[in-house]
């Protein structure tokens, strides 16, 4: 299950950047992957279209340090929540 | 530069509508005692929207004072905004339009970052929503960016150059160059200019809200805590004249418009640039024939964003080298909000009485000090020291610079 997740946002990622996934691992950066900025907020909007889920406000959030990884769990947490029946506002 | 003669640009009139009351002074006195108009979100949408505070006009604003029925109809709540502030800054004036003369010779030019948004936004709702089949039939001419400035020039038989100019977080400020340019050059004698924002939609909320550069808690210029902008509206609208139209009919100088820079960043459409903002603040400064020692205060554009107030400092310090230490600055959109396309207006109203009173007046909900951001920001508490002359900075979203340069009235 974890894995499909990471897949799914692995390939988000790849179509964002326009790379090939295969070049994307957990601890790659969104740095290291040329997205910066704009790019950044793209991205973070295509997973949660993708999930139907909504990320807690990021504002601070750091797109030179945050992995893909990180994204990943935040996609986790958010479904966990989700499921808890917490996640709809 | 071509060698043309050029003339001086005065203010003789203020007026404003802001989170902090109707009114320029009620503007003023929010800012002098460090009172911020932000507050909880009023909304019909605002349950379904993350965004929880905003610095809005409050529900007291009464659009029908001073404005006849069939004019009423056609404003959406921009130039409702924009025509009373308009109605103040042109009676402190005290110039008389009714000699069809002056009003010939009178430029209006007015920013907006965005028109008519709540007309659009309640027309398409009747639309998409209700699947209704016809809008209102004023809906074109209450949305139209230029709606503004088209009222105040009717009301008053303005018949100069009139338009509007759009730049984002910056139209006041270039609206606001644009108008002394045309003074400057002979092309008026008189210009009533500034900015105007109303944009507190479902749509445009959800749309800050995916930039994801609004606080969740308030606006924190300059602290290291600082959690992004908060979302404001309001008008700040004032009456420029030549000097020696001014002087000619006895009116009261408020200050003189010196000069103003305008630079656009050339790099990224949301990323600021120290060097684009630098640029701007040095051509004010040459414009204004002033030395960066002489600048006493400047209003920051200051918008709370991680990326904004960095920056600025940076560009502070390339413009003002050593005398950056020596400036007060602040950003009174901790007080005001950030009203976009008449966030410079409102702050030109803080400059202008910062050299009339000798008040700096301070950054609100300043917390925590951010070494990036190690200017003298006169945290929390307005500060009495004689201001000669200032700068205010306004950058957009587009990478684009807009700075004054106000001096004491001559």
């Amino acid at each position: 299950m974890n894995e499909s997740i990471q897949q799914q946002v692995f390939e988000i990622i790849a179509k964002q950047a326009k790379i090939d996934v295969a070049v994307i691992t957990p601890e790659s950066t969104l740095k290291d992957l040329g997205i910066e900025s704009l790019d950044a907020i793209e991205l973070i909007f295509d997973i949660e279209e993708h999930f139907d889920i909504t990320f807690p406000d990021q504002q601070g959030a750091n797109f030179d340090k945050d992995t893909a990884q990180s994204l990943v769990d935040a996609v986790q947490t958010a479904l966990d929540s989700k499921a808890a029946g917490e996640g709809s506002k | 530069m071509p060698n043309v003669s050029t003339r001086r640009v005065v203010i003789t009139g203020m007026g404003a509508i802001s989170a902090l009351g109707v009114g320029a002074e009620a503007l003023w006195q929010g800012l002098r005692e460090g009172r911020s108009g932000i507050a909880p979100l009023r909304h019909q949408d605002a349950a379904r929207v993350r965004v929880k505070v905003a610095a809005q006009v409050p529900e007291s604003f009464d659009p029908a004072v001073g404005i006849d029925e069939r004019t009423l109809t056609q404003l959406d709540r921009t130039s409702e905004f924009a025509l009373h502030a308009a109605d103040e800054a042109i009676q402190q004036s005290g110039l008389d339009f009714s000699n069809r003369e002056v009003g010939a010779r009178t430029a209006v030019v007015v920013g907006t970052g965005v028109g008519g948004e709540t007309t659009q936004d309640e027309q398409s709702r009747r639309l998409y929503a209700e699947n209704a089949t016809r809008v209102h039939p004023l809906s074109i001419v209450r949305v139209m960016t230029n709606a503004s400035a088209s009222q105040i020039s009717i009301k008053y038989g303005l018949r100069g150059p009139t338009f509007a100019v759009a730049s984002a977080c910056a139209s006041a400020n270039h609206a606001i160059i644009q108008a002394a340019q045309m003074i400057r050059y002979g092309m008026a004698d008189t210009a009533i200019t500034g900015g105007t924002e109303a944009c507190i939609s479902y749509v445009v909320l959800r749309g800050w809200e995916a930039m994801r550069v609004l606080a969740d808690d308030t606006c924190r210029p300059f602290s290291i805590n600082r959690r992004g902008l908060v979302i404001g509206e309001g008008a700040g609208i004032f009456v420029l004249e030549s000097l020696e139209h001014a002087q000619a009919r006895g009116a009261t100088i408020l200050a003189e418009l010196a000069g103003g820079g305008m630079t656009a960043d050339a790099t990224d459409i949301v990323m600021p640039s120290a060097d684009g903002a630098a640029a701007a603040m040095a051509q004010a400064l040459n414009e204004a024939g002033l030395a960066p020692d002489d600048i006493d205060y400047i209003n920051a554009h200051g918008t709370g964003t991680q990326a904004n107030d960095a920056t600025e400092t940076r560009a502070i310090r390339l413009t003002f080298g050593a005398h950056a230490d020596r400036l007060a600055v602040s950003s009174t959109k901790s007080m005001h909000g950030h009203a976009l396309g008449a966030s410079g207006a409102l702050e030109l109203v803080a400059v202008v009485n910062a050299l009339r009173y000798g008040i700096v007046p301070p950054t609100a909900n300043f917390d925590q000090a951010d070494p990036a951001c190690d200017l003298d920001i006169v945290p929390n508490v307005a500060r009495e020291m004689p201001v000669w002359a200032a700068l205010s900075n306004s950058f957009a979203f587009g990478g684009l610079n807009a700075v004054l340069a106000i001096k004491r009235a001559p």
